[in-house]
């Protein structure tokens, strides 16, 4: 019998032992997306055969002393955006509906190659933008913790499938939060690495110079097991950077006492209050890593609404320029969430779009200033505990200035980490960031902060 | 934003948008506006402040 949760790193050392069979564990997980998944919407597409025949493969390499890694033979899934050879990909949007690639995205390459398993594409806000919309051609996807919550977005059902134990780890993408939004209300561990550390080749685009795609799973470790399949330099890639990929997961193992943390309190104190629950369980979380040995001192940044302002006139200009011509063509084939928020991006002119990119240099030099003399960032990664889905308003994206957005400016790895829940069972978490290429010791530290605190044992109820 | 200045934007920009759905965007153009207004420091910036992500060709 296959537990219903386990951790990436929990299944490969059981698979590399021949403890456990890929095909065991695709059909458990098959058989939990089949009791399950009706009611938490986080699938657009399941490829079972797919699966159980990548499973069937992956069992006989692995009898045969072929095993490749901490991947082989994990089941996993793919935001909707993620490019899939002759499987389509459609943003969740009636838009591509029909859109079928010929190629694998080239982090689901990686993946593919590493030995992880794709069940299915998952589902999205449409386009990484629009959502929780009821008007698409797939409902939007439910949080495990309380169905009637948001999952956050736009990963939306990649938090969803991993919290509730569908998948082991999935892909997402972050354009101002799209990770570590929903790692946050689902109670994943989320990071959005470095700019240009994993190719956005094959990965439908929101905002070029924003988009990051990353993994969401349980743990840091497993943050760690994905990364590391997902990074590295592709030439196809403008942005991709030609730079060593670590070794993420032997990082998680070094000490992390001496290190000089930064607590941006304003950010959720002041600039977007977070409620009392998230205030005390990132100040207990700030006690704990001090008690690990590490130093917490106060950091002043400019005024959160300056970092979100100028993040989100360039995504919404290069979203608009994206999607331009289908706008015109096709306007309310879009959800009307998208659709309308794609309308404010219009209004924004070519003056604007140059002053948000001229104020972009100003705040990646604020923040390397700041972070001379540390060595990572804490702040909150959500101002609240997930809200209801249908409290989620069409422009709410813009009427209180996002905690995630500062670090898609800077192009900074940064992380949402669990850290407790609400008295009603719903998660909470604090953020980490560190500096450009420095994504390990955002991992050692939450590893260490994990390892720390119970929050990992409990996970959601679902029956 | 007035309805009648959204209507002129929207035909310049060509986009056929329903209209059960322009008076709620008129009504949340002002969240945009309040954010260009940020982007713009008092007294403005020097001349060659340059922007983030300026083009580099490549060498050769």
């Amino acid at each position: 019998m296959v537990p219903d949760f386990l951790t990436i790193a929990e299944a490969a050392r059981l698979i590399e032992r021949k403890e456990l069979s890929p095909v065991e564990l695709v059909e458990s997980r098959l058989d939990r997306i089949a009791r399950l998944d009706g009611r938490l919407n986080s699938f657009i597409r399941v490829l079972a055969e797919e699966a159980r025949a990548d499973a069937r493969a992956a069992e006989a390499e692995i009898a045969a002393d072929r095993y490749r890694g901490s991947l082989h033979g994990i089941p996993i899934g793919l935001k909707d955006i993620y490019e899939t050879a002759g499987v389509a990909t459609t943003g969740h949007s009636k838009v591509m509906q029909d859109h079928v690639p010929r190629a694998d995205a080239f982090s689901v390459a990686r993946l593919r190659d590493a030995g992880a398993i794709v069940m299915g594409k998952l589902a999205t806000h449409e386009f990484a933008f629009g959502g929780p919309s009821f008007d698409l051609p797939w409902p939007p996807a439910r949080n495990p913790w309380d169905l009637s919550r948001f999952t956050g977005g736009s990963s939306s059902g990649t938090g969803a499938a991993v919290a509730a134990g569908l998948v082991l780890g999935g892909t997402g993408s972050d354009t101002g939060g799209s990770i570590r939004g929903p790692a946050a209300f689902c109670g994943l561990a989320g990071i959005k690495p470095t700019y240009g550390l994993i190719s956005r080749v094959g990965i439908l685009p929101l905002a070029f110079s924003l988009d990051h795609a990353g993994p969401l799973a349980w743990t840091a470790e497993d943050s760690a097991i994905m990364l590391q399949a997902m990074a590295g330099h592709d030439p196809a890639d403008p942005a991709s950077a030609d730079h060593l990929v670590p070794d993420y997961r032997a990082a998680l193992q070094r000490d992390v006492s001496g290190l000089r943390l930064g607590l941006v309190r304003h950010f959720y104190e002041r600039d977007n209050e977070a409620n009392a629950a998230t205030c005390d369980a990132i100040a207990a979380a700030a006690r704990t890593l001090e008690g690990l040995g590490c130093s917490v001192c106060e950091v002043t940044l400019s005024p959160l609404a300056d970092w979100v302002a100028c993040g989100v006139v360039i995504m919404l200009c290069e979203a608009y320029a994206i999607h331009e011509e289908n706008l015109r063509r096709r306007f309310t084939d879009y959800g009307e969430m998208f659709r309308d928020r794609m309308v404010l991006a219009g209004l924004i002119t070519g003056a604007d779009y140059v002053q948000a990119l001229r104020r972009r240099r100003e705040l990646i030099d604020e923040l390397d200033r700041a972070m001379e003399s540390l060595d990572l960032l804490l702040t909150a990664a959500a101002p609240t505990e997930a809200p209801p889905i249908d409290a989620v308003g069409k422009f709410s994206t813009f009427e209180r200035p996002l905690l995630t957005m500062p670090f898609n400016v800077t192009g900074s790895p940064a992380m949402s980490v669990c850290c407790g829940y609400t008295d009603s069972g719903l998660p909470l978490s604090f953020q980490i960031v560190g500096k450009r290429f420095d994504d390990a010791t955002v991992l050692r530290l939450a590893h260490a902060y994990e390892q720390a605190t119970p929050w990992r044992d409990r996970r959601p109820a679902l029956q | 934003m007035t309805r009648q200045e959204l209507d002129a934007a929207l035909a310049r920009l060509g986009l056929d948008v329903p209209e059960k759905e322009r008076d709620e965007i008129a009504g949340a153009a002002h969240l945009v506006e309040d954010m260009v207004a940020r982007l713009r420091p008092v007294g403005g910036r020097d001349v060659a402040a340059e922007p983030a992500h300026v083009v580099r060709f490549p060498e050769g």
